[in-house]
């Protein structure tokens, strides 16, 4: 990374003020956005936990209360709702787990939730059998997101078994496109965070064998635009949080030196707000933890000084990952 | 916490007035929300207080999936009839395990809360519509359904438009439809979803790219095709609605994305045999170069001629709408499109996506004339792989593998 070093000083990862952006996001009572986007509470969490990981500062939110709050937030069915009293749901229930292998708390789970076996049902009970789709929550409709999700937090608990993997492979190839990307449904044009969602099961699914690599990170790649940073879907706009959904696909089919990586490390910087703290979807913009987090596991992924190596396929940290996984093998 | 396109202030910005009046809408926003978490931990939904209750609050936040929930609960728990047992279909729901994905501590005391799941089948005919032969209670209660249900519509539109994005309005729309296929007689529930392409149509004006209601006029469509609603395909009808779209703006890569995946349904249905389809192919590429001609700078054409080419060239085990060309056939489709491209070139020498057209069209015909080397340059992949690496230097990577792999497939073709 001998080229950074010509980078002007305010295009340097502002780490101490993230750290500091992200404790102070459950300070905000006060303002009405606090409340309003309570339903994402503990996605929230997720996002600024793994991004003080990435930062090395693991501890700068207290272990005790985040496994509280987590814990707080389950069913008697096993599920998890973004809040207290709010319904469990696919999404939450994910971002559950998550927080709980960060945090090497999975053992709370059987000694004040319900057990993780009863987490693991409560996903597995929202697989469709006949077509091996997911759905979020009781109310139906089906999305990649939640299969992703599903496979990614049963992986995790050691519950794939629960499942029927094969049955959600062939889903996931019947969303695949010509171009060689993927979409929310069979039949939906190909957009990027579907792709992660995707590929990434596939990868958890040990099939890799079935995506098109070629075509896809030719895809992928033509996603950078002249200002380094990435979009979404041809003819769209850039974002920042577009450097975790492409760059973790191709980093999973190893092609992430197909993009400009100088050009995409300098949009993601100039994305910081360096005062406050913080990264928006682009320069200029105000700032959210779930930016912060996908500006940071986008600058990990390029191989950026100073940040911890994020696993492409789980959104966790590679240490975690490997905690985990090494022990349920 | 999600924010898309908003300018950054700063922080300290608020002055004590505001500061007092964001506390005066939390005040209002959580004594609204506290009185709807009331009547839910006593599992009241039957309450009718607690409905308009629900209108406030997701009105301020319709990303408050639990209260979209809530809503659901107090539509089958008294305001809407029961639906009688014959008409659950047997895939009502992608949940196979009520125990298992239904939240207990709202589902203890309300038998009808997971309306998407069959509940036990006895507590069905205690419903209005399932034991009592009465005629025309029944005539009322399609009556009153039907009125909630396109209330219940209603209640949601003004919500989209605004919220095009969020994801919960959407969920909760479909929910609505299928009640209506549940509930109204055949005819009725049609006309309903029927209705909701109008909707749609209105959407898609408003952001032509709008991935959320592209993928809900692929709901549509497919739902109003079953047995539950019309029993017809429509297949003819989308085509031209993506035909008429890309006449208006020939950019919408979405429109040219849901024409390609239309076409093989298209053909079958039509019957049409190989010369059939070898001319619908000849129209289409004829549609493509006439948009390409006005837009040479458009990914979209070139995503959608790229894609006509592979039905053309065929990829390993996937069905291409051409299945039985010749490969003399093949090739002078290839030697045709790449001859429209070159000429393209002369007026527009500096985009790259021709280049990157030319280089895969150069590639299989390499493959489908094994041992032929053209004599022109404008045959050899490595020359158009060197235009790509003067006009798209980002991509650079890229281009080296793209090299290496040439050179492999050259070593195998010489073995
Ligand atoms: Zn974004």
């Amino acid at each position: 990374m001998a080229d950074l070093k010509r980078l002007p000083d305010e295009l340097q990862l502002a780490t101490a003020q993230h750290v500091r952006y992200i404790q102070s996001l459950d300070t905000r009572k006060d303002e009405y956005d606090y409340w309003l986007t309570e339903h994402l509470r503990l996605n929230g969490l997720y996002w600024g936990l793994t991004a003080l990981h990435l930062l090395r500062h693991p501890n700068a939110l207290p272990r005790e209360e985040t496994i509280n709050f987590v814990l707080s937030c389950q069913h008697e069915s096993g599920g998890f709702g973004a809040a207290p009293g709010h319904d469990a749901h696919m999404l939450y229930t994910v971002s559950a787990v998550q927080i709980l292998a960060l945090v090497d708390a999975f053992d709370e789970l059987e000694k004040r939730g319900t057990g993780k076996l009863k987490v693991a049902q409560f996903m597995a009970g929202l697989q469709d059998r006949e077509k091996g789709t997911f759905a979020g929550d009781e109310w139906g409709e089906e999305d990649t997101r939640f299969l992703y999700g599903a496979l990614n937090a049963l992986s995790l608990l050691d519950m794939l078994h629960l499942v029927d993997v094969d049955k959600a492979v062939n889903h996931v190839v019947a969303c695949a496109n010509f171009d060689g990307g993927y979409g929310v449904n069979p039949g939906d044009e190909s957009h990027s965070g579907q792709i992660f969602t995707c590929v990434a099961a596939l990868t958890i699914a040990k099939r890799q064998d079935l995506i098109d690599k070629d075509r896809l990170a030719g895809w992928l790649s033509e996603r950078q635009l002249p200002n380094g940073g990435l979009n979404g879907r041809p003819e769209k706009k850039e974002d920042v949080c577009y450097s975790w959904w492409v760059l973790s696909s191709l980093s999973m089919i190893g092609r992430t030196h197909w993009i400009d990586r100088e050009k995409l490390i300098d949009f993601i910087l100039r994305s910081q707000d360096t005062v406050d703290g913080g990264i928006s979807d682009r320069p200029g913009n105000m700032v959210d933890v779930w930016h912060t987090l996908f500006g940071l596991t986008g600058l990990s992924l390029l191989g950026y000084p100073g940040l911890d190596e994020i696993d492409p396929v789980y959104c966790l940290p590679k240490s975690t990952v490997e905690r985990v996984l090494g022990k349920s093998m | 916490m999600d924010n898309h396109g908003i300018a950054r202030v700063a922080r300290t910005a608020r002055t004590e007035e505001q500061r007092q009046q964001d506390l005066d809408k939390i005040q209002k926003y959580k004594q609204l929300d506290d009185a709807i978490r009331d009547k839910t931990s006593r599992h009241a939904y039957d309450d009718p207080t607690l409905f308009p209750l629900t209108s406030k609050l997701l009105r301020l936040n319709p990303e408050y999936y639990t209260i979209w929930n809530v809503r659901r609960r107090c539509l089958t728990s008294g305001l809407l009839s029961r639906p009688s047992a014959g008409s659950w279909p047997s895939t009502a729901s992608p949940s196979t395990s009520p125990s298992a994905t239904t939240n207990p501590s709202s589902a203890v005391s309300s038998s009808s809360s997971s309306a998407a799941i069959p509940p036990n089948p006895a507590s069905l005919t205690t419903g209005k519509s399932g034991t009592t032969a009465d005629v025309e209670s029944a005539v009322d209660s399609t009556d009153a359904d039907s009125e909630i249900l396109r209330s219940e519509l209603a209640f949601t539109v003004p919500l989209l438009l605004e919220f095009p994005k969020c994801y919960w309005i959407w969920k909760y729309r479909k929910w609505i439809l299928e009640q209506a296929i549940l509930r109204l007689p055949r005819p009725l529930a049609s006309n309903v979803w029927e209705g909701e392409l109008a909707l749609v149509y209105k959407m898609l004006v408003k952001d032509r790219r709008n991935f959320h209601a592209w993928g809900y006029r692929r709901y549509l469509v497919a739902r109003l095709e079953s047995a539950d609603l019309l029993g017809r395909s429509l297949v003819e009808d989308e085509f031209a609605y993506t035909t008429k779209m890309i006449r208006g703006d020939l950019s919408n890569f979405s429109a040219w994305h849901n024409r390609s995946r239309l076409m093989f349904r298209l053909l079958d249905e039509r019957g049409a045999d190989d010369e059939a389809r070898a001319a619908f192919l000849d129209t289409e590429l004829n549609l493509v170069q006439e948009a390409l001609n006005v837009g040479p700078e458009d990914q979209s054409l070139w995503y959608y001629h790229r894609y006509l080419i592979s039905q053309v060239i065929g990829s390993k085990g996937m069905p291409t709408i051409t299945p039985n060309l010749t490969d003399g056939r093949k090739i002078s489709y290839l030697e045709q499109e790449c001859e429209f491209i070159r000429d393209l070139l002369q007026d527009f020498p500096d985009i790259k996506w021709p280049y990157e057209a030319l280089l895969e069209y150069a590639l299989a015909l390499r493959k489908l004339r094994p041992g032929i080397k053209g004599e022109e340059q404008e045959d050899d992949p490595n020359f158009w792989l060197g235009k790509l690496r003067k006009l798209d230097a980002m991509q650079t990577g890229r281009w080296n593998d793209v090299e290496r792999d040439i050179e492999r497939q050259l070593a195998d073709s010489i073995i």
